[in-house]
């Protein structure tokens, strides 16, 4: 917001009648408790580990020894080949899963609208993947992708696609891959959830005015449907982003970032550094180059994708 | 499109969806059932008069806390989305609609606390957390993921808040209605699907989180998550046994899912458009 | 009516209750954090934080189940309380990094692998204090991993060292009679019981760092190739015909080792592969003798056996799984911590140790016992395999030395990278670590 439109509007409150004030109170009276909440949690945190961010921080006795070094660890950042090796399968990652997870999701709440989707026992099996908690869910994908043992494999050589089997995290671009399937399967629920909470909202009388005017069904979803879920999927895209640049469990658990580093994401890499290397002030440049790449997407998705704020037409 | 093809295509559809979902978790439970010595071997040996009982009776053992974690996560994500939804309703219905300003400035500052990789802050959230005395408290750790759901809370809602046509809330104004009274009785009830969905979103979060759970707790506010993964050790993985908990600790959010199948079901906006 | 709904239509009220309740924890954890408070009072009973892994790893009586009533009396006896904080595995070493970041007293005792080099700063010299007849009693060579700048931080519990895990049954059927001996001996015997869907050899050469990485696998080969890591400066001395031959040889195996074993990240998953009887030979530690003759486990009961690991030029050697116990810095009860960790060495919980958990004592002479050798058959062939080296080589990065140079193994065993080549480069990028560190 611009220095100028901010003063402004502050005068337009100074000047503004009794119903804008109670407004203007109502409004900051419920934010407040979300922002303390927030504040009081991580303003800390975040604000120290940007300090970290330029120091050379080590273990010593009693705590920890910091020491000022301006923006070196920033430029290891960017000499660094492991960096830019995490930063390549992150970009991959999150655009694959962001695209996968985004149509699939759209395609089930679609389904789940439809009158033959609509028994509840469908929403309830949506929520299985989600309610599955993250840490059985990576054993879990690793006990179906085990090279020797793997049910993956079982079906893939019962169904003789394969004499013996494939070792689907022993190459670094299919491990990848096979991470990828399994978060996308475990991001699906809360999107389609999402989306199907924004498909109820859309009026049904628009529906009805489109097929009157004579619209088939392909036409009613990309002149009703699709405005009606604008902001909807601006959202989903936006944290499906931030989440798929934050994955750490299964990678942690499949992979350890292995083979050869294939599957080290950025998020992996900064708690490598930070708690298995213990170089605390690297680990957090990795963090703060990770939260800025975030910052940076989401603004360019919404600055793309402008939302008007009033009901559209 | 014939109709009746459009019939059969979604129920195709519909039936690939629930074998893509369940069948993970079907496998998982097959595990559960299973010792060690039929799951490694080749072909998988899935005999029936193999199914054992022991490793939901090894999990269910009290040294293993898999009870008092389930307890504990009870606890954590029943209070965490209950405030998260309460304040994060009310943070979001004001940045929707209540002009405030600076309000995108907040709501980019609000996300951006999301963006921050937590593995960073463990470490001086630790710090923080040991010098107040909360390390190991139910009230630490909701209050931590409080600061995790909220964000997304408020962007959610925000954003349902302002697809809700303004008619409603001028026709609430003109009848007299204060800013309170037109959230709580005209705009709360007709959100239900999303304060649904972002409630249960907040409980699965706060249910399943595992990173802080362990920098923050030691003995006593164990959670599920801790519980399931202690199968996993460094020189056994005790698969049976984990999948055993694991299924165990789902149960509890699948349950609630079930009671609460019917808020997402029905969508509540054709009756408020109409009045 | 259910509860969603309500409190939408009467906030207030919801508030109030999430009010009292959230005071009434508020309250209740305040009682407690100020009862942990008053800790070590003149006469009071004092209270010990141990940090251990949960069972089945390695874990004292208490966490896992033996010695429980010489426990209950030590505990007794000296009118002491021990709190055990027992994390998943891999998150041991992220949470005493923590707790040492924090500089506040967490734990007094603490189980350590590998880290105490990383951690020496944080940990008291306690083991020139202990009695002199426990000291006779461990294998001098044990304490190599758990000292750093000649400061002795820790004592290792359970001797475990890599041995070669075999099965009895597919060398038979090979006509095999002994297990190999030699190099080109077990090359020979992986080569020849390579078929019908089965591999000769199988191990995780998923894990990069760490004790049972695929770095220490190499260091085992090194060592058994005449080789060693560092040399007086503390600088890489591993770029040497030992340890290009040592990766050669695993890259050699491959042809006959699981090929899964790239993908595979914890021991248990090799173990797994070579108990359902789809490897003849691995490297496995003592420990795994137990699940290896429990037939919910394992397929092949009966029918494996463990031996010294074949030897290279140098003759044969091995690597120590350096489970330590350690004393904190922080800790306010450093006297009776060291009598805790004595009593964890006690002959008769060592000798309750390998009988009731598998894990073998430290003690030579409860490692003598009779009693203890019927118990764990295998106990003989660690015991000679303790005569040879066992170096594990840690320093303070041995998690980032062994990180990196992991990596680059993992590309050699893919067949992308030359095994001298690969030699070549490690030198380099550790000699980088080892300078950032030194300065």
């Amino acid at each position: 917001m611009s220095r100028t439109s901010f003063f402004s509007s502050i005068n337009e409150i100074r000047n503004a009648g009794q119903y804008q004030r109670s407004r203007l109170k109502m409004g900051i009276l419920f934010t407040l408790p979300a922002v303390i909440i927030l504040l009081a949690v991580l303003a800390y945190p975040i604000i120290s580990s940007f300090i970290l961010s330029f120091q050379d921080v080590r273990l010593a006795a009693g705590g920890i020894v910091t020491e000022f070094v301006g923006l070196d660890n920033y430029m290891r950042i960017f000499q660094d080949a492991a960096f830019r090796n995490a930063f390549n399968n992150s970009i991959y990652f999150t655009f694959v899963e962001v695209i996968a997870v985004t149509i699939l999701s759209l395609g089930l709440a679609l389904l789940l609208n439809h009158p033959i989707g609509r028994p509840a026992i469908y929403r309830v099996i949506l929520l299985i993947p989600w309610a599955l908690a993250p840490v059985a869910n990576a054993v879990l994908w690793k006990w179906i992708y085990n090279a020797n043992y793997g049910v993956l494999n079982a079906i893939v050589v019962g169904l003789g696609l394969s004499e013996t089997g494939v070792v689907w995290l022993g190459s670094p671009f299919l491990a990848l891959n096979m991470i990828l399937i399994a978060d996308v399967w475990k991001a699906i629920p809360f999107i389609t959830l999402l989306l199907l909470a924004g498909l109820q909202n859309i009026p049904r009388h628009l529906y009805k005015a489109a097929l009157m005017d004579g619209a088939t069904t392909w036409q009613q979803f990309v002149h009703v449907t699709l405005p009606g879920l604008r902001t909807t999927l601006i959202i989903s895209i936006v944290l499906q982003s931030i989440w798929a640049l934050k994955v750490f469990d299964l990678v942690f658990v499949l992979t350890k970032g292995g083979p050869a580093d294939g599957t080290v994401l950025l998020n992996f890499l900064s708690w490598r550094v930070t708690f298995n290397y213990l170089n605390i002030g690297y680990g957090a440049a990795i963090a703060d180059v990770l939260f800025v790449l975030m910052l940076l997407l989401a603004l360019a998705y919404i600055r793309a994708l402008r939302p008007r704020t009033s009901a559209r037409k | 499109m014939n109709k009746n093809l459009s019939k059969v295509i979604i129920q195709i559809f519909l039936i690939s969806f629930v074998f893509l979902a369940l069948g993970p978790i079907l496998w998982a439970v097959v595990t559960s059932f299973l010792p060690l010595s039929s799951l490694t071997a080749k072909p998988i040996d899935l005999d029936p008069t193999k199914f054992t009982l022991t490793n939901y009776v090894e999990v269910l053992d009290t040294s293993r806390g898999l009870m008092s974690g389930l307890i504990n996560s009870m606890i954590i994500a029943t209070f965490t989305s209950a405030v998260a939804l309460t304040v994060g309703s009310a943070a979001a219905y004001a940045l929707a609609r209540l002009s405030l300003p600076g309000s995108n400035a907040i709501l980019l500052s609000i996300l951006a606390t999301q963006m921050f990789p937590g593995i960073v802050i463990a470490i001086p959230l630790f710090i923080v957390m040991s010098r107040l005395g909360m390390i190991d408290t139910h009230l630490g750790l909701m209050f931590v993921y409080l600061s995790f759901v909220l964000p997304i809370v408020i962007w959610i809602l925000k954003g349902f808040f302002e697809s809700i046509p303004i008619q409603l809330e001028k026709a609430a104004a003109i009848d007299g209605a204060t800013n309170t009274q037109t959230f709580r009785y005209i705009i709360l009830p007709i959100s239900l699907p999303p304060l649904f969905a972002t409630g249960v979103f907040a409980f699965i979060e706060s249910w399943n989180e595992f990173f802080f759970a362990i920098i923050l707790t030691r003995i006593n506010v164990k959670t599920a998550p801790i519980a399931i993964s202690e199968f996993a050790g460094q020189y056994r993985t005790l698969y049976g046994q984990m999948l055993a908990s694991a299924v165990l600790a789902s149960l509890p959010v699948v349950i609630l899912a079930i009671i609460f199948r019917r808020f997402i079901l029905e969508g509540f906006v054709e009756g408020a458009v109409k009045s | 009516m259910n509860r969603k709904t309500r409190k939408y239509l009467s906030r207030r009220d919801f508030l109030k209750l999430g009010a009292a309740g959230a005071g009434t924890l508020a309250a209740s954890n305040l009682i407690m954090w100020l009862s942990g408070c008053t800790q070590g009072g003149a006469g009071e009973q004092v209270t010990l934080n141990v940090l251990t892994p949960a069972a089945p790893d390695p874990a004292p009586p208490g966490v896992a189940e033996f010695s429980m009533d010489a426990f209950a009396q030590w505990q007794e006896d000296n009118n002491a309380k021990v709190v055990y904080e027992s994390p998943p595995w891999p998150q041991l070493h992220d949470k005493m990094a923590t707790n040492f970041a924090s500089g506040q007293h967490v734990h007094d005792c603490m189980y350590n692998c590998g880290w105490v080099p990383e951690f020496s700063e944080q940990l008291v010299p306690f083991v020139d204090d202990l009695p002199q007849e426990l000291m006779d009693d461990l294998p001098a060579s044990s304490f190599s991993t758990v000292t750093w700048n000649g400061e002795r931080l820790g004592v290792i519990f359970t001797l475990s060292l890599l041995t070669l895990f075999y099965n009895t049954e597919h060398l038979a059927e090979a006509g095999i009679t002994a297990p190999p001996k030699t190099w080109d001996e077990l090359k020979g015997f992986a080569e020849e019981m390579t078929k019908d869907g089965r591999y000769g050899w199988v191990l995780n050469y998923g894990a990069p760092e760490g004790i049972g990485g695929v770095t220490s696998y190499w260091m085992v080969f090194l060592q058994q190739a005449g080789g060693t890591m560092w040399d007086d400066a503390g600088m890489p001395a591993f770029n040497t015909s030992a340890g290009v031959d040592a990766l050669q040889f695993m890259i050699d195996l491959m042809p006959f080792t699981d090929p899964g074993s790239i993908s595979y990240v914890g021991i248990n998953d090799a173990t797994n592969v070579f108990t359902a009887g789809q490897a003849s030979m691995m490297m496995n530690w003592p420990f795994m003798w137990v699940p290896a003759q429990d037939p919910e486990t394992s397929k092949i009961v009966g029918k494996v056996d463990t031996a010294v690991l074949p030897a290279g030029s140098a003759g044969t050697a091995s690597i120590d799984g350096t489970d330590a116990y350690t004393i904190a810095k922080t800790s306010p009860e450093p006297e009776l911590t060291k009598k805790l960790i004595e009593f964890y060495l006690d002959k008769e919980v060592q000798k309750r140790q390998v009988i009731d958990t598998g894990w073998l004592p430290i003690r030579l002479s409860v490692l003598n016992d009779p009693e203890v050798q019927a118990a764990a058959t295998n106990a003989k062939a660690v015991l000679e395999q303790a005569n040879a080296p066992y170096d594990s080589f840690v320093t303070p990065d041995y998690n980032e030395v062994t990180d990196t140079m992991g990596r680059e193994i993992q590309k050699a065993l893919q067949g992308t990278v030359s095994a001298a080549d690969t030699m070549a480069t490690c030198e380099q990028l550790v000699t980088d670590i080892v300078k950032q560190r030194t300065g």
